[in-house]
């Protein structure tokens, strides 16, 4: 099974729609796919494959500080320690934790010299798998060949690095279940944490990107990134046929990125983009 | 009584900043002592949580009063929680004595909700960063 990853730095590039019309492509080579939707604080290629997410199949859980007030002798160890400045202490009270801002990093239950903070498990995110593929009266439930695995988060935690890799760690046990051939991570535009987490380890990875000035700056950033996670790359150029392509065709020659594919702006795939019907799509 | 403004600068004579937890410099004015100490903000460039580290220097200081330029929601829960009144100024291209004349004139008011929802990461549109769904 080959893992690859479709990103772009950029937001609204098309990274989804091209996830949706590499799966399309490797479809009609008869391979089986199982797409991981790894944005998970905006999960959009169900709707993208007109799906609803419906039950989860798995939920997600993280770990937060909760004060024995008891126990607490307000040192102010775990305050001044915590790295996500997620504790505050007033002058005459206990420590409040602010579970917004805290990544369950550990430090302060491990630190705590008084054993005053205990640990509190809390839903922060879900898992849904979805069919995709023909209706299942056409076809017996085995022959389906696609599967969409999404996460998404509660928006309980502004940190959602952990909630993508336990996304991604579910779909690939997923996809060698039913032997798939591919896995596809679609990941959240940015660096940041949440792209870094779906993008360690994978086999190819596609930088989507559009010529535009946006567009040159933040490929920039992706391929430095991709380069430091020593992740093969190529580059899809969507809406290739608009704007400048100059400042891309030179950043793809200094980083020595092939471009692999490009996408003329074409009204057809906007008004299947947004009728949902992206899954009869072969274009690539 | 001890009053913090947030300041872009070391002295009073500097302008005045509008951000809380990533302002450059904390002004603490003592108004018994009639003495104002100025105070690095190590905070600025935090990671995540900028406001609610400010918000305990300034607890930690022992003042009573802020006054700045906009507050977000977890800094302007943690002052309260703390019993720390916050005054915003609208009129941002003053220096902090200005300011502080302002307040000595009441013309400032006091905040009773958030003025936006946060400066930092989340680039004031909360973290869902503006998206919808």
């Amino acid at each position: 099974m080959k893992t690859i990853a479709v990103t772009g730095g950029k937001g609204g590039t098309g990274k989804s729609t091209v996830s949706i019309l590499l799966a399309n492509k490797l479809r009609s080579e008869g391979k089986k796919i199982v797409l991981c939707d790894c944005d998970v604080e905006c999960p959009n290629d169900h709707l993208l494959l007109g799906q609803k997410l419906k039950d989860p199949v798995e939920k997600v859980y993280a770990k937060f500080p909760k004060l024995n007030k008891e126990k607490c002798r307000r040192c102010g160890l775990c305050v001044q320690n915590c790295r996500s400045n997620a504790i505050f202490m007033p002058p005459n009270g206990y420590p409040v934790f602010l579970h917004e801002l805290c990544s369950g990093c550990g430090l302060c239950w491990n630190l705590c010299p008084h054993k005053a903070i205990n640990i509190e498990k809390k839903v922060v995110g879900e898992i849904f798998t979805t069919s995709v593929g023909l209706p299942f009266y056409h076809t017996p439930v085995r022959q389906i060949r696609n599967f969409l695995v999404s996460g998404r988060s509660a928006g309980i935690v502004e940190e959602t690095g952990p909630i993508v890799s336990k996304t991604r760690k579910f779909a690939e046990e997923f996809a060698k279940k039913v032997k798939a051939d591919y896995l596809l991570l679609d990941t959240a535009p940015g660096t940041h944490c949440s792209v870094i987490r779906a993008l360690i380890d994978v086999d190819l990875a596609f930088a989507v990107t559009e010529p535009t000035p946006l567009g040159a700056h933040d490929l920039k950033l992706i391929l430095k990134l991709l380069k430091k996670l020593k992740v093969p790359t190529k580059i899809i150029l969507n809406q290739a046929n608009l704007g400048n392509r100059q400042p891309i065709d030179k950043i793809a020659k200094d980083f020595g990125v092939k471009i692999e594919f490009e996408i003329p702006y074409s009204e057809e795939l906007i008004k299947a983009y947004s009728r949902g019907k992206l899954e009869g799509i072969n274009i690539l | 009584m001890k009053i913090c403004i947030t300041s872009s600068g070391r002295s009073l004579d500097s302008l005045m900043s509008p951000r809380f937890g990533r302002c450059p410099f904390l002004l603490v004015v003592d108004t018994e002592r009639q003495k104002a100490d100025a105070i690095e903000n190590k905070n600025a460039s935090a990671a995540r949580g900028a406001g609610v580290a400010t918000a305990q220097t300034v607890s930690d200081q022992g003042c009573k009063i802020v006054i700045t330029g906009n507050i977000g929601p977890h800094a302007f829960s943690v002052l309260n929680a703390a019993g720390i009144k916050v005054f915003i100024t609208e009129a941002l291209a003053k220096t902090c004595e200005e300011t502080l004349r302002d307040y000595n004139n009441g013309k400032l008011s006091e905040a009773s909700a958030p003025t936006g929802r946060g400066f930092g990461r989340g680039r004031g549109r909360g973290w869902r960063r503006g998206r919808k769904n």
